[in-house]
């Protein structure tokens, strides 16, 4: 998704403007004019600068300010970013409630399933091996105190 | 030479090789698998290197990425597609033999040259590095705050067409870094009341987020819309290869060296190097017009860069702390998290661990004669597996690597919000290297500068007094200068098109 240098531009000069802004109340070191609000506020000031630079070059261009381009429609495209948003927020906000046993295969198998066009029966079975290896590796090879959630008071 | 026997002792311990091999098998799937590149190898293997002890991990890295970059060849010789971005100046080259049924000499061409090229880079490596270690102990804070400014301003040079953009990704890599507690002042920076982002945001997260999962996000659509034809079997591997590389062993050597200088320059990394070494070879050639039509000329040139530039990017790394690569940076990173910070003094103080790895290097780079053989023959098993069932397996695998680290939760949210910020702005040319190289560089820079500035009281003119110094940073102000111009002359010239069309 290609978005206009106008607008890009734009958004870079108000995250500086926002950096500077946030970086005014630090404190300079003792008898120094420098201290931790110096090198965000320079960080800042370039963002400004070079933001209103592309914004420039963006406004002078004058295309369009949205251009979808490339062999995938955009829908596909938004549908993708919606799965891996929706995996990795449903992992995070599951997996202290249900456990990484049951979420990880259960997000892998939707995943690889839908990616597949309905080979459901290879992503269950990839689903449950692929999560067993990782738990293997991470949780017992490495120690990674992955979440058991409910499943917890199962075994304990 | 008690320190190179104790150097040997290391490497050839039965872990120390079992993970050389398990990270060279898992850099030959990933670079062999088009769209998934040498740096997202790295990336992915981090959370695993972070349970080790530093030789082991810096041994995964250099087995990974080296095997990466020549799997990389496969495919595109093969099937045109380029598996790596380091690839891509030759594939045409590499593809076009096949067709004349020469596959099998282009793959052991790329193959014996990236050996070859590969142990060139070690050579100088090994050579230089100590020496300019040892010429680097001289230096202060005002040195390494240039030094680091430079390799910055290097980076965001050689990123791409567009400076302006190279420029702002690097600011943004810049704040990233700002987050935290400030090691000089101790004040609270950008952390919103969020305790777990005292320390800062962790470098596992920004890496996995920026390398492997903006990628899943850019590839994952493509799946079900782009079919690879069955590759042509490959027969008699090597058969003319050493014919081909004693009639162009001045190019070999040539690219060898190139490739090892380009590398060790901030910001340019084996793409850049490949891409160099085969125009040269094109300029330098008695039979420019061969190139393009599977000459193997090209070939044996840019496949010698690519992997000789692999061991020039870890001559800054080592001995300044200043990435050369994304990779290096990754390195950093690592060798950081273990309380490693390299610098001149590692050449002293570790001796033992840079010889180690100067040795990881050259049974890394040998152990691609066998392990490429094997990748060569197992290509089409390989380009078989499915994209729809390993995309998912390697989110999966940030996820859980992205709590790995501190075993936060938060990390795998910073994660996925790095993931998809890198995903647009790469969508929207913007390179990514001189973000990462900042997130590493950003502290370097400011806590040099800070100790400058308080040994000299705040006269902002200490930092030129010393000679070096000087040379440096007027060096990094001209890159400025260079940086500022490109970018107003790009907007002056995108006004004049429009005016005339």
């Amino acid at each position: 998704m290609r978005i206009n240098d106008l607008l890009l531009g734009l958004v870079m000069a108000l995250l500086g403007a926002v950096t500077i802004w946030a970086s005014k109340d630090f404190p300079p070191l003792a008898r120094q004019p420098y201290g931790a609000g110096t090198f965000p506020t320079i960080i800042g000031t370039f963002l400004v600068g070079l933001g209103l630079l592309l914004s420039l070059r963006g406004w002078q261009q004058r295309g369009a300010l949205f251009i979808w381009q490339g062999q995938v429609t955009l829908s596909r495209t938004l549908t993708c970013l919606l799965a891996v948003i929706a995996a990795v927020a449903g992992y995070v906000l599951l997996t202290p409630l249900l456990g990484f046993p049951l979420v990880a295969p259960l997000m892998l198998a939707l995943l690889i399933g839908w990616l597949s066009d309905g080979r459901w029966g290879m992503a269950v079975i990839v689903a449950i091996v692929a999560s067993a290896v990782v738990w293997s590796v991470f949780a017992l090879l490495l120690h990674v105190p992955l979440d058991l959630g409910i499943l917890e008071e199962v075994i304990y | 030479m008690a320190e190179l026997q104790a150097a040997l002792g290391m490497v050839f311990a039965w872990d120390v090789l079992a993970v050389i091999l398990g990270a060279s098998l898992f850099g030959l799937l990933i670079g062999a698998i088009p769209g998934l590149t040498a740096t997202m190898a790295t990336a992915l293997l981090v959370p695993v290197t972070f349970f080790m002890e530093p030789l082991p991990a810096i041994s995964a890295i250099v087995a990974a990425t080296a095997m990466a970059i020549v799997a990389g060849d496969i495919p595109g010789a093969l099937l045109r597609i380029p598996g790596t971005p380091a690839s891509a100046a030759y594939t045409e080259e590499a593809y076009l033999m096949g067709r004349q049924g020469k596959i099998g000499q282009a793959l052991g061409v790329n193959l014996a040259c990236s050996v070859v090229g590969g142990l060139i880079g070690v050579a100088i490596l090994a050579f230089f590095a100590p020496l300019v270690a040892d010429f680097a102990l001289r230096f202060t804070s005002d040195e390494y705050f240039w030094l680091a400014l430079l390799g910055l301003s290097c980076a965001v040079l050689v990123s791409g067409a567009d400076p302006l953009k190279g420029a702002i990704s690097m600011l943004i890599g810049l704040l990233i870094a700002m987050v935290g507690m400030d090691s000089v002042s101790g004040q609270i920076r950008f952390t919103f009341g969020i305790s777990d982002l005292l320390s800062g945001i962790s470098i596992l997260p920004v890496l996995i987020g920026l390398f492997a999962v903006a990628e899943l996000l850019r590839r994952m659509p493509e799946i079900g819309h782009t079919h690879f034809p069955p590759p042509p079997p490959v027969e008699k591997p090597f058969s003319g290869v050493g014919g081909l590389m004693w009639q162009y062993k001045a190019g070999i050597a040539r690219s060898g060296v190139l490739g090892t200088l380009i590398g060790a320059l901030p910001g340019a990394g084996a793409d850049i190097a490949s891409w160099i070494s085969y125009a040269l070879s094109r300029k330098l050639s008695r039979t420019p017009e061969k190139y393009g039509t599977g000459h193997p000329e090209g070939l044996v040139a840019a496949s010698s860069a690519n992997n000789a530039a692999l061991s020039g990017a870890y001559i800054p790394a080592l001995v300044f702390g200043i990435p050369g690569d994304t990779i290096t940076a990754i390195i950093i990173g690592v060798l950081m998290m273990k309380g490693i910070t390299p610098g001149p003094d590692v050449f002293t103080s570790s001796a033992t661990l840079v010889n180690a790895i100067f040795i990881v290097f050259i049974l890394a780079n040998l152990l691609l004669l066998p392990l490429g053989l094997l990748a060569i023959r197992g290509a089409r098993h390989i380009l078989a597996v499915p994209s729809s069932v390993l995309y998912p397996l390697i989110l999966l695998f940030c996820i859980v690597g992205a709590f790995a680290a501190n075993n936060s939760l938060l990390d795998v949210w910073l994660m996925l919000g790095l993931g998809l910020l890198a995903y647009f702005l790469v969508e929207n040319d913007f390179p990514i290297g001189p973000m990462i190289l900042a997130v590493i560089l950003g502290p370097v820079v400011e806590s040099n500068f800070m100790r400058s500035m308080i040994k000299a009281n705040g006269e902002l003119l200490v930092l030129f007094e010393r000679p070096i110094a000087a040379m440096l940073g007027g060096l990094a102000l001209l890159v400025w200068l260079a940086i500022i111009v490109s970018s107003v002359r790009s907007a002056w010239q995108t006004r004049a098109s429009a005016t005339s069309a």
